[in-house]
């Protein structure tokens, strides 16, 4: 057959023409999708309040009341759904605009007086065109559709559940929760950020390295160089003493011994506790100080090694040459220690690496693909080092790299002799063998002869130092102020800086609040006592205001308390204020009479009875109101319905602390504070005196108790 | 009316007073308590710091040469078996029994130049080798044989002392007699 060639089928000439439900349909939605697509996609600019917003887009401060995803809740939390959506409203516009303009400049009238009609290639163009689009808007009006019904009711009931977490209520059954509550000691408390601090989001910097045993400050500087000073035992980590090995001369024959005889001679580290001697590993010291040093230089039975600095000069030394030659290898073979060793084979590759020229062996053929091709190695290495090391060397082929064959190459031969071993452990028992933890403590030890086959008998233990502690102070993350910063001096305990949390939020204490006539309600009277389920209980939660202004406190609990089982929880006043901390003696000085005036206006109000005293009187509970009122503290009442904890089939059994009753709140602080000077974030202040309002807001969680099960 | 304070522990007087074997250099202080029916024998230059407890009602009680039992600490402390053998307690030369350590009676032999630590306790019939230390609030059980060398710390962990220093620390413990005669007030004639 022959393939259908291209002639001009002019007979049957198809065209298109739009309808008219099509065109009115374009003129209607094409300038009210350029207006939506216009608000979206210059946001904020056109949100109410911003300098586009009038006059064009002033219905839409209404319609985002509405539909969230335009209004300021979906802005805030940065949902990019809405403007990748007007994306697409743009591009389908443009392909509506341009088949629109396609049938109009390439239309021509199928009948004299009809509608224009586009035909042929560009009809076909324009008609997928416009097709495309349709398709578009429909499956993007879906898509919008969807995913409005897939969210739940944002924010108009309180218990909505926000994929944010921040509107979501505090669960202190979480597990992350363990990680996000602190009592309010630990908490610290930034000044100029006006955030709560705690122990996870603080950074440190070390104050001072100390040596726990003897307090001794060492130096940042001296950290590496010189060590440290005090070691413990190995056997029961007790503190060992430098003492002189040697015996001293009589004390008989001396008047004086202990003031007169300068102590000489090999010296040891000896536990006083368990008895435990250096000389029991072999290791004596010439000096009494710097043990440290010493200590890195001998190997377990008293032999000195070597570093590895000083065997590089040795090496150089031409007079060790015929020494060394007259030795032997086997004396250099069997005293490869760790650090030797890696030196050793570091020189090795270091030399081959940079002698290019060194293809000496037959693996050559192999060394494009060789792991162990200098080339490879210097490419894989310019992967994580991240630097040009590859481009600068010229590209040749180089062969594979040798091992090490000799000992002073780094070849170290494994001992796989472990009779000596046996033979101990047969002798000692098990009870000659070190404990996970005395391995644990060991320091590395560099100058271990080799590690495979290395006993872990406790007649090889070595002295440990003792692991420095620190001073740490502790910045705030945000504006780098410190915040906690310890006496530079170990003996002191106190602080430079401090800011607690609790001298800027207020504290809660709770209290089993008991209602002695008990009509409504009876509680746990008793604190620590088992709360009855499905009882309602009464606690008074105490707020104390520590600051010197007087704060607004606002609280958010959940109806329902969140997990398995749900208590019910109701904050009779969640909503009230505390006077501010002022100075007892202020208070107590101020004149008599008014101040009774003041303390009868400060009683609950609507008790009958005299407001002093006597707390029987309080049968009656009133919402909205607070219970009692004092200088700085504001009591109020949380009724609660502790949940049955009956486990029903099918649900698994109590699991631990699921007993527990804990209440998480929303804590919501406002007062007025002077307007800091030495805020540096804040634009300057117009006015001095201006006061500015500040709030802090947290979660809390409330225990109050177990529920009787 | 009386603003001293009492002792606790009964009155010196309290109980029969032990046939003694003193050697004329040992240094008892006047409170110590010595009690019991059978004989007490301390040998020279020893030292009984005031209120040591030295109780012979299970058996001979026999402190060797130079030995120092310090306060609150009690030999021949009748335990658990409560039975009466011929030697009760018996300390080797050198042994130091620190403040508040109890030895209990029944054939105890500690052996020479052991330390028994502040609040220790040997049991009853426990025979303790030589030149061992009982580190503070050591427990060895009645019957137990520790041999010689033997360093019991923390709980009950034993290790072999390699230090070599006895002779030292008997040299040491001599000097340390020499201060303690003349820091304690003697009164054997009291026990006689």
């Amino acid at each position: 057959m022959a393939p259908p060639t291209n002639k001009a089928v002019a007979a049957p000439r198809w065209s298109h023409t739009p309808t008219t439900p099509l065109l009115l349909w374009l003129g209607v939605s094409l300038p009210l999708v350029a207006w939506d697509t216009g608000y979206m996609l210059m946001r904020p600019h056109t949100m109410p309040g911003g300098s586009l917003h009038w006059p064009l887009w002033v219905p839409y401060a209404l319609y985002g009341e509405v539909d969230h995803l335009y209004g300021f809740k979906q802005w805030h939390l940065k949902n990019s759904f809405a403007a990748a959506q007007s994306l697409m409203n743009l591009v389908e516009s443009l392909m509506y605009l341009g088949y629109l303009a396609l049938w109009y400049s390439y239309g021509k009238p199928a009948a004299p007086g009809g509608r224009k009609a586009v035909g042929g290639r560009v009809g076909a163009i324009a008609a997928l065109l416009g097709f495309s689009a349709a398709v578009m808007t429909v499956s993007k009006t879906v898509l919008y559709y969807s995913s409005t019904i897939a969210r739940p009711s944002d924010a108009n009931s309180p218990t909505s559940t926000e994929p944010d977490e921040d509107d979501r209520t505090f669960d202190p059954r979480a597990p992350r929760s363990n990680f996000s509550l602190y009592p309010l000691e630990y908490l610290l408390y930034c000044e100029d950020c006006h955030q709560i601090r705690c122990p996870r989001c603080v950074t440190e910097e070390i104050v001072t390295y100390y040596c726990p045993n003897c307090l001794f400050e060492v130096p940042s500087s001296n950290l590496k160089s010189e060590g440290n000073r005090c070691f413990q035992c190995p056997i029961c980590i007790g503190p060992l003493a430098v003492t002189s090995v040697e015996t001293k001369p009589d004390p008989g024959l001396l008047a004086a011994p202990d003031s007169a005889s300068p102590h000489s001679g090999p010296y040891a580290l000896t536990c006083s506790y368990c008895n435990w001697s250096s000389t029991e590993v072999g290791i004596k010291f010439e000096k009494p100080n710097s043990i440290h040093a010493q200590l890195a230089k001998l190997r377990n039975g008293g032999e000195t090694r070597l570093t590895a600095k000083e065997q590089k000069e040795r090496r150089k030394d031409p007079s060790y040459r015929p020494q060394a030659a007259a030795q032997g290898e086997l004396g250099e073979a069997e005293a490869l220690d760790l650090e030797t060793q890696f030196a050793n084979l570091k020189l090795l590759y270091q030399k081959q690496l940079a002698d290019p020229n060194a293809a000496d062996n037959g693996l050559a053929a192999l060394g494009d693909l060789g792991f162990s091709s200098p080339t490879s190695l210097s490419r894989i290495m310019s992967i994580y080092t991240g630097g040009s090391l590859q481009d600068k060397k010229p590209k040749s082929r180089v062969g594979a790299m040798r091992e090490a064959l000799e000992a002073n190459e780094g070849l170290q031969l494994a001992d796989l002799d472990e009779s000596a071993a046996i033979a101990q452990l047969q002798d000692e028992g098990l009870d000659g063998t070190a404990s996970t933890s005395q391995l644990a403590d060991q320091p590395p030890n560099i100058g271990e002869v080799h590690l495979h086959g290395s006993d872990r008998f406790i007649s090889e233990l070595r002295p440990i130092p003792y692991l420095l502690r620190t001073k740490r102070s502790k910045r705030c993350p945000v504006c780098r102020h410190i915040i906690s910063k310890p006496e530079a001096k170990v003996q002191t305990t106190r602080f430079r800086i401090r800011l607690v949390a609790g001298s800027y939020i207020p504290s809660i204490a709770i209290r089993p609040l008991s209602l002695s006539s008990g009509s409504s309600a009876s509680g746990a009277a008793v604190p620590g006592a088992l709360l009855e389920p499905l009882k309602p209980t009464h606690f008074l939660l105490t707020f104390k205001n520590p600051i010197f202004e007087t704060i607004k406190v606002t609280l958010g609990a959940p109806a329902k308390t969140p997990g398995r089982f749900a208590s019910k929880v109701t904050v009779l006043c969640p909503d009230f204020e505390i006077d501010a901390n002022t100075d007892v003696w202020d208070e107590a000085l101020k004149e008599g009479g008014e101040r009774d005036r003041e303390r009868e206006r400060r009683r609950r109000k609507g008790e009958e009875g005299s407001g002093g005293g006597s707390n029987n009187n309080h049968n009656q509970l009133e919402v909205g109101k607070i219970w009692e009122r004092g200088r700085n503290w504001v009591s109020i009442v949380v009724e609660v319905v502790p949940a049955s904890l009956t486990v029903e089939h099918g649900e698994g059994p109590l699991r631990e602390d699921e007993d527990v009753l804990e209440i998480p709140m929303f804590v919501r602080v406002e007062w007025e504070a002077e307007t800091g000077g030495e805020d540096v974030g804040t634009a300057p202040s117009k006015d001095k005196e201006a006061r500015e309002k500040r709030e802090l807001a947290y979660w809390c969680v409330l225990g109050l108790g177990r529920i009787r099960q | 009316m009386s603003s001293k304070r009492h002792s606790i522990l009964p009155p010196v007087s309290s109980g029969p007073k032990p046939p003694v074997h003193f050697s004329s250099s040992i240094t008892i202080a006047d409170s110590a308590v010595l009690t019991g029916t059978h004989p007490i024998a301390i040998h020279s230059e020893s030292v009984v710091h005031p209120r040591a407890r030295l109780d012979s009602l299970a058996g001979r009680l026999t402190v060797g040469r130079r030995c120092v039992v310090h306060e609150r600490a009690t030999l021949g402390a009748i335990g658990t078996s409560g039975r009466i053998t011929e030697a009760a307690v018996t300390l080797g030369d050198y042994v130091v029994v620190e403040v508040g350590a109890a030895i209990e009676a029944g054939e105890t032999v500690i052996g020479e130049g052991t330390v028994v630590g502040v609040g220790a306790r040997v049991g009853a019939g426990a025979v303790i080798g030589k030149h061992c230390t009982l580190t503070p609030h050591t427990e060895i059980a009645a019957g137990e044989v520790v041999p010689d060398f033997t360093v019991v710390f923390s709980n009950g962990m034993r290790r072999t002392d390699k230090r070599g220093v006895a002779e030292l620390k008997n040299k040491g413990l001599a000097r340390q007699i020499d201060v303690l005669r003349r820091m304690i007030p003697s009164n054997p004639a009291k026990f006689a």
